[in-house]
């Protein structure tokens, strides 16, 4: 147990999660925790937030039928939980803005964050905008070639957009930057992690941040069909969407099911799927899943999603998934492609790559029995437009 | 007792594993009482780009963990080792192997960034009592509270060990490794002075400072400076370590 803090740092049996920062970021940390406590605990905190989530966010989103989709692939009912209609597109918007206030209310004038897909720091850059706050985002090159339309929105939203070289310059490296970045500057900064994983206080923050999600989908459902579904289905990156759709129903007697990416392969680098080689491993401030060499260094991913693309999944997600509550599988690029092409088609709905790894599992639950199913829509595709245009031929 | 003059780091297996212990074996001859060696690591985040870039490269030519920790067995020309790295290379090689592989190099002490003290007591009890205890680490966040809570935590083992087994770490500034920011001396004075108020521990002072002048006034405080990313960088555009060294170590002797 982490010297100091109030709240659990640790999830599950393995006892995951933790918080291996270097000293510099440990006084941050705990003020981070006890701001965080004291933030909850605010009514006057919790009004602001809820309206902001409600008429800058666009809260309550939709939870959409799609009943053409479930057709064609033998489903009895499909319900979408349309977080691609947020405000900035993504569920990411939940966390940066709430994490946003949070520091405003710590007296933070700068943030920094880091992003893959760019959908945090899309959303980050609009919080920071919308409450006055400098914003600084840190990103792997491969990521803005790739993700470029995002890139260009956090600039239009005043924010400055680093590129980081290292390594892969994916979503891994920039985590690396954004921490070095946050120990020059935490007296002033505040770091808002988009997924649920770092250091102690984050996995909580950011899951508690995000589980609006399936709050809401939880009531949404039972509205409209009476009753739970047999499934409920998020992709997982580091877990922000996983954890915000499957946690409210971890009481319920149905199966919660997250799915990584399977990239193009399944030898060690081909792919970001961390349930298929993934040891137990620190990074990144977190004990939990890792992708790394027998050496213990961190293993190259691949992804068609750069939300996906990330060798740890976050630790109470695997927390989950080691103590049987959580399902894992799996999706391929050429899957998720697929699930992406057949959703446009029944339903009209463009889904971001993220989403799409989720879509891609619809055929196997479907041959499986499964009748009815939540699947958690995360972001939006417009962002990988360009993607779709060369991988699909259009 | 008297100061120890300068705690140089260097990266194990930049510019060469081969070229490890012939430097050893020279900062030895220099007259260095302690060496700081870097396990390179794939996601060193709270190095700057200079001991990146170095861990990389040896990465590259293949200076895994394990190789690295063999090429010290042995090896009996050297200061004493404190072995800087990140946690996760130590766990995955576990504990009753890192203490086969640790017997009989030089090492003294471990140095592990990313592991604050209490997060894995089990691992640093055993570590401890076989002879290798952990830095600890005070940063300019730390508080004096904080600051007294891990000097007992991580405890001085005594006048009658050496300075890598005793020292405590002090953290110039905010941020990561490396140069290029201009380091203000007055408050590390104020908090070099404040620390040697509750502790009789020897002090390293580290983080941006590489210049003899900087160097010097550290050690005008009673506390010994660390060179890292200057002396990497250094190294790696071919200079040697007497050269690079020399000059540093003997201001004020």
């Amino acid at each position: 147990m982490t010297a100091g803090f109030a709240l659990p740092s640790r999830f599950g049996a393995q006892s995951l999660g933790g918080c291996y920062a270097p000293e510099t970021l440990m006084q941050p940390l705990l003020d981070l925790e006890t701001a965080f406590q004291a933030a909850l605990a605010d009514p006057a905190f919790l009004l602001t937030l809820k309206g902001e989530l409600r008429h800058f966010v666009g809260r309550p989103t939709p939870l959409t039928p799609a009943p053409r989709l479930a057709s064609k692939l033998g489903l009895k009912a499909l319900f979408l939980k349309r977080e691609d209609l947020t405000h900035t597109g993504a569920h990411k918007i939940n966390n940066a803005l709430a994490q946003a206030l949070l520091a405003q209310r710590m007296g933070k004038t700068e943030i920094i964050a880091e992003t893959g897909a760019g959908q945090h720091g899309v959303a980050t850059a609009a919080a920071c905008a919308r409450l006055g706050l400098g914003c600084t985002v840190y990103m792997g090159v491969t990521d803005m070639a790739r993700q470029a339309p995002n890139v260009a929105r956090m600039r239009l939203f005043g924010a400055k957009v680093v590129p980081v070289e290292a390594g892969q310059g994916t979503l891994k490296e920039a985590v690396n930057e954004a921490l070095r970045a946050w120990a020059g500057t935490c007296d002033r900064a505040h770091y808002i992690l988009g997924s649920a994983l770092g250091p102690h206080p984050f996995p909580t923050l950011v899951r508690s941040f995000q589980t609006v999600i399936g709050e809401e989908a939880r009531a949404q459902v039972l509205e409209q069909s009476g009753a739970l579904p047999e499934v409920v289905l998020a992709c997982a990156g580091g877990g922000s969407n996983g954890l915000g759709l499957l946690v409210p129903f971890l009481r319920d007697e149905l199966r919660r099911v997250a799915v990584e990416a399977g990239g193009h392969g399944a030898a060690l680098g081909e792919h970001a799927a961390r349930l298929d080689g993934g040891r137990m491993g620190v990074l990144h401030g977190c004990k939990t899943l890792l992708l790394q060499d027998e050496h213990g260094h961190t293993a190259e991913t691949a992804s068609i999603s750069a939300g996906l693309d990330y060798p740890a999944l976050g630790p109470e997600l695997a927390a989950l998934v080691l103590d049987g509550a959580v399902e894992v599988r799996r999706a391929s690029d050429d899957e998720a492609l697929s699930g992406a092409r057949q959703l446009c088609k029944a339903e009209g709905i463009l889904p971001a790559l993220e989403s799409s790894h989720a879509l891609a599992l619809l055929p196997a639950l479907a041959a499986e029995g499964v009748a009815t199913v939540l699947l958690g829509l995360s972001g939006r595709g417009d962002k990988d437009l360009s993607t779709y245009q060369s991988r699909l031929g259009i | 007792m008297s100061l120890n003059p300068l705690l140089p780091f260097l990266m194990a297996g930049d510019p060469s594993l081969e070229a490890l212990s012939a430097l050893l074996a020279e900062a030895k001859t220099l007259g260095l009482e302690a060496i700081e060696l870097g396990l390179p690591h794939s996601d060193p985040i709270a190095d700057g780009p200079v001991l990146q870039a170095a861990a990389h490269r040896a990465i590259g030519r293949g200076a895994t963990p394990l190789k690295v920790l063999e090429s010290l067995a042995g090896i009996t020309q050297s200061p004493d080792i404190i072995l800087f790295t990140y946690f996760n290379p130590l766990l995955q090689i576990g504990v009753p192997r890192l203490l086969r592989l640790l017997a009989g190099t030089p090492v003294k002490a471990l140095l592990v960034v990313d592991l604050p003290f209490g997060e894995e007591p089990g691992f640093e009890a055993d570590l401890r009592a076989a002879g290798y205890p952990m830095v600890p680490l005070l940063t300019p966040t730390t508080s004096l509270a904080r600051a007294r809570h891990i000097l007992s935590d991580r405890p001085d083992p005594g006048v009658s060990r050496s300075f890598a087994q005793r020292f405590a770490y002090v953290v110039a500034r905010l941020g990561v490794t490396g140069t290029g920011q201009q380091v203000d001396l007055g408050p590390i004075s104020a908090r070099v002075q404040q620390l040697q108020a509750i502790s009789e521990r020897p002090l390293a002072v580290g983080f941006g400072l590489s210049d003899p002048r900087s160097l010097a006034a550290i050690r005008a405080l009673g506390a010994t400076p660390v060179i890292g990313s200057a002396l990497v960088q250094e190294l790696a555009d071919g200079q040697n370590l007497h050269e690079t060294l020399s000059l540093r170590m003997v201001n004020d002797r």
